[in-house]
């Protein structure tokens, strides 16, 4: 290394040039979790004078809070069963649009259509269709004898947090369609073709071959399954409010709820600062076990 | 001809235009600043404009939120001390919250309408005001602007072609539901998914069984787990099983799915307060609401078999108060009382969007009769009636209370449980 590239001893320069985003960093990122995990340490409204509580608001979440256990379950429930029928759903009809069907931008426009339009719309669109009393599944059921049709779905504690679930499916089919259509654009041709030659039928060629070389589309897919399961709060917020009696509680709903309508800031904090583990914690094993090969960063 | 220059030139002598031919303003002009999730833009629109008229020198800088966002917004700026001239409020909790940035009005009030000034409101607007005051402080911090009843509203339409009256007790419910649900009627429909709607239909059957005790449960003399709050919560559980209540309410929301569904005529009976009567105000409203000509108010119908208390619940709307650090304390007091009973006020009323705080306005046009006569009942009969109050003072106890009442109907707690589980969260906000 030459002198003149080399940073000088004592000089001030590089940490001049990295200044700027390091004050950045502490006020937008350091700052704010510091700010959330002494607040939680607070019983507070947000407002007022905070009284000292130490631990206490972390031993009423574990130990004396259901609704708190209902959005932790709602979260893991949440992550597999939209991750992965979205990624297969999508899978399927990106590979189905890019293997043989005519004006395919149609058809992507219209998977993808769902993916655009606001939460807010969506919720009030979805609870008519679900409403048993004149909503759209229930007279489809009426008509056609299918009786599963005419269930509660959002009024029933069992059932509500499936029927979200599959909003959030519907709504996001189109983003994985659209990712994995990107994928398959970029597979080597030769393979593919090396694949039919060597007589491998359709089920195999997909199985061994499509699905392996769309890694970094299935890990960007899950990363980004991952970071929504932990955000999602408008469909659930305009779909049933966390109800009925918190069966599809999330957790940035719950610290709304907390924060806001109970004006308990501090019992808030102490939710988000274990949401913070949970979403860091999850950072980790996705960079450590599966890597960190997305698509996004290739 | 150098087109890009011409096209300059003219478009500086547009913006000359524009400037020279915007409306003044006025440097010696005091601005008001108003924040509020009620009422809506258009109606604050009119009221700014006919207090702007009558109080030459004050404008009014007005911005409305949605009620969630009001409330964040509200607290951001506490947090930042940044706080409007005028800010709007409910009684109870969310008053209590800013109490410290607030003025007392007490001073406010007397300039506008003399020492007497409480007897010019209905009684319970002043009642409710110090709602969320701690124990001994006897200011108001705020002045009631629209005040509400709930009470339950039948649709007349649909009634009468069933050969129906309006129901005064349970079994009259009870004997509706055959002759509706076959028509795609729901005998009660309610927006259950709301928690607001499911404690307002509670708060109006304890108000039944035992009136007035829910008060001293939340003051600590009674218990929520006491037999009538039981009993309470075992009608509100029946109302579902008999089918009273249409099936799924409790993922049905108010606005708009079962509004839109009660001005389409799937309604008998439903639970609304006086802010019903707006629907007739609005835009091309569908015609059951035309002139509210599809609509009347009723009491909640005698679930006890003791007969029904005629005094409904109700309550302050809308209050607003006077931030601590405002520089225009004169001119917001001027804007705040033109609202509750000058120019602005009357705009406000003539919205139908609820009942005024201060007696005396009526709106200046009826559409029908049936309009009028509504009014009249709730302005003449039921307000001067209230005695109890629609909100709950804790926060805590009001969601646990709408929780329960969620946990009920859906079968996944008992009525004593449910109410175990107020009373856990009464005990516990008062540790």
């Amino acid at each position: 290394m030459s002198m003149s590239s080399a940073p000088r001893s004592g000089s001030l320069a590089p940490y001049l040039f990295v200044l700027p985003a390091t004050v950045l960093f502490v006020a937008y990122v350091v700052y704010p979790i510091l700010y959330v995990i002494c607040s939680s340490a607070y019983r507070w409204d947000g407002i007022n004078q905070a009284t000292f509580t130490g631990l206490a608001n972390y031993i009423r979440l574990f130990t004396h809070d259901p609704a708190f256990v209902l959005a932790i379950r709602n979260a893991v429930l949440w992550a597999p069963l939209t991750i992965l029928p979205q990624m297969l759903l999508g899978f399927a009809i990106a590979y189905m649009l890019e293997t043989g069907v005519p004006r395919q931008a149609i058809y992507q426009a219209i998977f993808y259509l769902p993916a655009i339009i606001s939460p807010v719309v969506v919720g009030i669109v979805w609870q008519r269709i679900y409403n048993p009393f004149g909503g759209l599944l229930s007279d489809i059921g009426f008509a056609s004898g299918l009786r599963f049709l005419t269930v509660p779905f959002l009024s029933d504690t069992k059932v509500a947090i499936y029927a979200v679930i599959a909003v959030n499916v519907w709504q996001w089919t189109g983003f994985s369609m659209l990712l994995y259509v990107a994928g398959l654009k970029g597979l080597p041709t030769e393979t593919l073709e090396a694949a039919k030659i060597e007589g491998a039928t359709l089920r195999q060629t997909i199985v061994y071959v499509v699905w392996p070389m769309l890694r970094h589309v299935h890990l960007t897919l899950i990363l980004l399954g991952v970071i929504g399961t932990l955000q999602t709060f408008p469909l659930i917020y305009m779909l049933t409010n966390g109800g009925p009696n918190h069966a599809t509680e999330s957790l940035p709903n719950y610290i709304f709820l907390q924060a806001f309508k109970l004006q308990s800031m501090g019992y808030a904090s102490a939710i988000s600062v274990v949401l913070m583990v949970i979403a860091l914690a999850l950072s980790l094993f996705q960079v450590r076990v599966l890597g960190a090969r997305f698509a996004l960063a290739e | 001809m150098d087109l890009s220059k011409a096209r300059d030139g003219a478009s500086l002598f547009a913006l000359a235009a524009v400037l020279m031919s915007a409306q003044p303003v006025n440097a010696a002009d005091t601005t008001v600043t108003f924040r509020t999730w009620s009422p809506i833009v258009e109606t604050t629109a009119k009221m700014a404009v006919a207090t702007e008229a009558k109080l030459p020198g004050i404008k009014i800088d007005y911005k409305i939120f949605n009620y969630p966002d009001y409330i964040v917004d509200l607290h951001t700026r506490a947090a930042s001390d940044d706080m409007p001239d005028l800010i709007g409020l409910e009684p109870g909790a969310l008053t209590r919250q800013y109490q410290d940035f607030l003025l007392p009005l007490q001073d406010c009030a007397v300039k506008s309408w003399g020492a007497d000034w409480k007897s010019k409101f209905f009684p319970l607007a002043v009642d409710q005001i110090r709602l969320g005051n701690v124990k001994g402080d006897e200011n108001y911090y705020a002045l009631p602007v629209l005040t509400q009843t709930i009470n339950m509203w039948y649709t007349i339409p649909v009634l009468k072609e069933a050969g129906l009256q309006p129901p005064k007790s349970y079994d009259d419910m009870l004997k509706m539901v055959p002759k509706l649900s076959g028509k795609g009627i729901a005998t009660m429909l309610v927006g259950a998914a709301d928690g607001w709607e499911r404690r307002d239909v509670y708060m109006q059957l304890i108000h039944n069984v035992a009136p007035g005790l829910i008060y001293k449960a939340e003051d600590g003399t009674a218990k929520f787990t006491d037999a009538p709050f039981v009993e309470a919560m075992t009608v509100w559980k029946k109302l579902f099983d008999d089918g009273i209540i249409q099936p799924g309410a409790l993922g049905l929301s108010v606005s708009p799915q079962a509004m839109e569904l009660t001005e389409g005529g799937r309604a008998a009976t439903f639970p609304q307060g006086a802010w019903w009567q707006q629907q007739a105000t609005r835009p091309n409203p569908p015609e059951l609401s035309v002139a509210l000509n599809g609509y009347a108010p009723m009491l909640f119908p005698d679930v006890t078999g003791k007969g029904r208390p005629n005094d409904p619940l109700g309550g302050i709307d809308l209050m607003i108060g006077i931030s601590k650090k405002s520089k225009h304390v004169d001119e917001a007091c001027k804007v705040l009382a033109d609202w509750v009973s000058g120019a602005g006020a009357q705009e406000l009323i003539n919205t139908f969007n609820d009942l005024p705080a201060f007696k005396g306005i009526n709106p200046q046009v009826y559409q029908s009769d049936n309009q009028k006569a509504v009014w009249t009942l709730f302005t003449e009969e039921w307000l001067p009636k209230v005695r109890y109050a629609r909100q709950l003072k804790s926060p805590a106890v009001k969601q646990a209370l709408e929780d329960a009442l969620a946990a009920v109907a859906s079968g996944d707690q008992t009525p004593a449980q449910g109410m175990a589980t107020v009373q856990a969260a009464w005990q516990s906000q008062k540790n």
